[in-house]
């Protein structure tokens, strides 16, 4: 879906034929020739009061293309986002009134205190969920609205505030509110380029991982915290210097309008209108609603008080009973094939990452060893000392019972179980033993884990699923996307990587389990019953990638039901039963185990076979 | 020493209102496991229903509980099964932005019909001071205790005793496991949110003499009751009781100690603590991060 070319990798005499050859993409023009219309219908028409129409257009489709970052991209729904817009407004008047600061200047020292304490209220808000981040962004706003009342020496509390009324483009006050719309639109063109480059990098698609499963994202190898962070602190600072324009704009500030909740939802609501988590979707949406609103102010007046306000409620009511995916998100996808049937240049064809590098190292070295590992959920002892060593190469298989406590050891070697006692231990590539302290440093190190009940990232497509891996090892998109299909060559997920992950059959969604680790490029591999659910050609082609994946020199550990492919896979058995490691060594001798044999079909037959 | 016990007990007059409006939002947060953004404006639709029906019929506002009840589960009902039901299976945000959406429309549907005046509501004797040992409270204010305490007496009794009470429960606890026992999940989820809004009607009733009705109103009380249902550790009735509680007496005191126009700052600040510290509730009855 993504327009490949970038500008910056270009030589300085290529630069101005990128540049065109940008500009000769459908999909280029015709969003920018609809974009220029908010510039262009105000001017042909010259009515002040359609000026203020579309400043206000600009503002709030600003403020919601800015909301999306956070709300759409990372999930995370904010509806006390009006707090930065306040505090963006009233340090910017404030510093004209206290130290004629200009506000060209102010809007930025506004947005610096936005980005800090978007980091104090995001910190910990990010780990609550859903409703309860709402609520909780809902009382930051409210206290901040609270106090800017309270402290009314240094705000002018409910009274308000004048911003000196200094006219010229030095103080951005003008008498032809025709000025205002310029540096409007110009905020708002800079608001999409912010979006439009998120959405289409590293970052963009780590939100999206983090939005639809955390453990997933954090498996490979992105910090949820700091994404979410990078996040909100974008969004805080785009949306404060809309504020403090906004105030330029209004000359007037009070409390109430500066942190409106009511304005908080709107922002919002344009966007899921528009189509949450989308580029366009916010603009589209604050198109369509505010003319309306605005209108509706217009041309009846006061008698029309909350006449807007009850259309919007409705519409979004409807929009979420019927086009849950917004105008954007629902149509987005047939508009953009019609746009790419115009004449201009295509997207570039995909390339392909040279094979695996291969991992250096001694064979048969230690690389991963656990030490006394206990684990305790309440009464239950899930696993008992378990002191087991990783060798550099091999193929380690751990069986056991159901409730053995195996995904419980590996949960423990990936980082996503503290242990309650006991160390793990991993080698880094100097040798060095280390333990991380969360899932996506063990990642980060050359852990990587497949997850027993699939985690796929559902509304991404194959391909993307896979990227989300590669990120870790490439900054670029075009890298990353290249490195995503050699590996969905290698796993033979090519045929489909253009499908969403929701779609696909449990067999190919464990192939994806593997292709999104093994895009981490990792030194040691975890993969937890990988071969569940499988027929048996499935079984037999996972049985020759595992092989393949070790003789690129990493190490796999594997959890398996499937005794037949797992015995002829491994160099080496670990059986665990209530917890403990009741046998390791060779496959043959472990299945003669007598100890072996009891835990999986109990004594009676043990004694019954005389064994 | 008199102040502060004075101001205890005005404490625990408020907490008994906080408390009809936050059994009401735990009610359909612990059985539906939906967050009703609209659950205040359901409250300022009630009062403005009781403002009519005392000035075009001239019910005392008592007296208009019982038909506000009746009103308020219809309309709770209704709410359930044309608008979240259909959002069940959807998105968390799906949700949130449904409830928030009646929400706004329902604030501004007032605004267009009635202003943004205030309304008050007569209620002859209801304001009269009643002093016990030396301390006064209002009538009303020990009519709210009293009902307070009524309706979760009421509610414990429906909830342990009849089978109706049961299958909810059953619900609440574990959707599909209700289900294959026979419970018919979707009119539970009708009745259950449909008795939350009941519980704002009787609240809209009894507030109505002591607060004049805008269309802001619901939002005033909801944002309180959520930091109730939040202490009150989200899914327990008795959580956000005692809850309610503690928010009347914090109200009270640090309207007092404090600023009258930071009670709500110290409040939210405790909310906010509670989500992030603690956000199973002050006495460990649910969990907030699920």
């Amino acid at each position: 879906m993504t327009v490949r070319v970038s500008l910056s990798e270009a030589p300085p005499a290529g630069r101005l034929a990128a540049l065109m050859a940008w500009l000769g993409n459908p999909r280029v023009y015709t969003s920018l020739a609809a974009l220029s219309l908010i510039l262009v219908i105000p001017i042909v028409v010259d009515s002040p009061f359609i000026v203020h129409v579309f400043v206000t257009i600009c503002v709030f489709a600003g403020l919601s293309t800015a909301w999306n970052i956070v709300g759409g991209y990372a999930g995370q729904l904010s509806l006390g986002h009006m707090v930065f817009y306040g505090i963006g407004a009233y340090t910017t008047a404030l510093l004209i009134q206290h130290f004629g600061l200009t506000p060209w200047l102010g809007m930025w020292v506004g947005a610096a205190v936005s980005v800090a304490v978007s980091v104090f209220i995001g910190y910990p808000c990010f780990r609550l969920r859903g409703p309860f981040f709402a609520l909780a962004t809902i009382a930051f706003l409210e206290v901040v609205r609270l106090l800017a009342i309270h402290f009314h020496g240094f705000t002018g509390g409910s009274a308000g505030l004048i911003v000196p009324l200094k006219l010229g483009w030095a103080w951005m006050i003008f008498q032809d509110k025709i000025n205002y719309l310029y540096i409007a639109f110009g905020l708002l063109l800079a608001t999409l380029a912010v979006s439009y480059a998120i959405r289409t990098s590293r970052l963009g698609y780590c939100l999206t991982a983090v939005r639809e499963r955390e453990d997933a994202a954090s498996a490979a190898g992105i910090s949820n915290t700091d994404v979410k962070l990078k996040a909100v602190m974008i969004s805080a600072g785009l949306t404060s210097l809309f504020g403090s324009f906004h105030a330029m704009y209004l000359t007037f500030l009070e409390p109430e309008t500066m942190f409106s909740l009511a304005n908080s939802v709107s922002i919002a609501m344009f966007a899921l209108i528009g189509g949450l988590g989308t580029v366009a979707g916010p603009l589209l949406g604050t198109v369509l609603v505010v003319p309306i609103a605005e209108l509706a102010r217009g041309w009846l007046g006061a008698s029309a008080n909350g006449l807007h306000g009850f259309v919007y409620g409705v519409v979004l009511v409807l929009i979420t009973l019927t086009l849950p995916g917004g105008l954007a998100g629902t149509f987005g996808p047939r508009v953009t094939a019609l746009i790419d049937r115009l004449p201009g240049r295509r997207v570039a064809p995909d390339r392909e990452a040279p094979a695996l590098r291969h991992i250096e190292g001694t064979p048969g070295e230690p690389v991963l060893e656990t030490r006394d590992l206990v684990m305790k959920f309440g009464g239950l002892t899930a696993t008992d000392h378990v002191s087991i060593t990783l060798r550099r190469g091999e193929i380690l298989g751990v069986i056991g019972p159901n409730g053995a406590g195996k995904t419980t050891l590996f949960n423990q070697i990936s980082g996503f179980l503290k242990p309650t006692s006991g160390t793990v231990v991993i080698y880094d590539a100097e040798g060095r033993p280390v333990t991380p302290a969360r899932a996506d440093e063990y990642a980060r190190l050359g852990v990587g884990r497949t997850f027993q009940i699939v985690q796929p990232f559902g509304k991404l497509t194959v391909i993307e699923n896979i990227m989300i891996g590669a990120f870790m090892r490439h900054t670029s998109v075009d890298d990353a996307r290249a490195a995503a299909l050699r590996i969905a060559r290698l796993v033979g997920l090519l045929h489909v990587k253009d499908v969403e992950a929701r779609n696909l059959p449990i067999g190919d969604l464990k192939r994806l389990e593997v292709a999104r680790t093994l895009a981490t490029e990792p030194s040691i591999l975890l993969l937890d019953e990988v071969m569940a659910g499988q027929n048996q050609t499935d079984t037999q082609k996972m049985v020759e990638l595992i092989r393949t994946i070790r003789d690129t020199g990493v190490t796999v550990i594997a959890i398996e039901h499937n005794m037949q492919a797992i015995m002829s896979l491994s160099d080496r058995i670990v059986v665990i039963d209530s917890g403990k490691v009741i046998a390791q060594g060779d496959p043959r001798e472990v299945v003669r185990n007598r100890r072996v044999i009891e835990a999986y079909l109990g004594e009676d037959f043990v004694d019954a076979q005389g064994l | 020493m008199d102040v502060l016990v004075q101001l205890i007990l005005n404490g625990i007059m408020l907490g008994s209102m906080y408390a009809i409006i936050s059994v009401g939002l735990t009610l359909i947060f612990g059985i539906v496991r939906v967050v009703n953004f609209a659950h205040g404006e359901f409250l300022m639709v009630g009062m403005y229903a009781v403002y009519l029906l005392s000035l075009h019929l001239g019910l005392h506002p008592y007296v208009s509980a019982v038909p506000m009840v009746l009103m308020l589960f219809a309309v709770g009902a209704l709410v359930q099964r044309f608008i979240i039901q259909p959002l069940l299976g959807a998105d968390e945000h799906i949700q949130i932005f449904a409830t928030v959406g009646l929400s706004t429309a329902l604030i501004n549907l007032a605004l267009l019909v009635f202003g943004a005046d205030l309304y008050s509501v007569q209620a002859p004797g209801v304001r009269q001071p009643l002093s016990i040992g030396g301390y006064t409270v209002l009538h009303a204010q020990v009519v709210m205790l009293a009902s307070a305490l009524v309706l979760v007496a009421g509610l414990h009794l429906f909830m342990q005793r009849t089978p109706l009470g049961r299958a909810i429960r059953a619900t609440a606890q574990n959707r599909n496991a209700a289900q294959l026992m026979g419970v018919r999940v979707d009119r539970i989820y009708v009745i259950a949110f449909g008795l939350g809004a009941a519980c704002v009607g009787l609240a809209s009733a009894l507030i109505s003499p002591l607060f004049p009705v805008t269309p802001t109103i619901g939002t005033y009380f909801v944002l309180t009751a959520f930091v109730v249902v939040v202490l009150g550790g989200m899914r327990s009735m008795y959580g956000a009781f005692l809850g309610a509680m503690i928010i009347g007496i914090v109200d009270s005191l640090s309207g007092y100690y404090i600023a009258p126009d930071l009670k709500e700052v110290v409040y939210f600040a405790i909310f906010i603590l509670i989500l992030i510290f603690k956000p199973t509730g002050l006495f460990g009855f649910g969990r907030g991060t699920e």
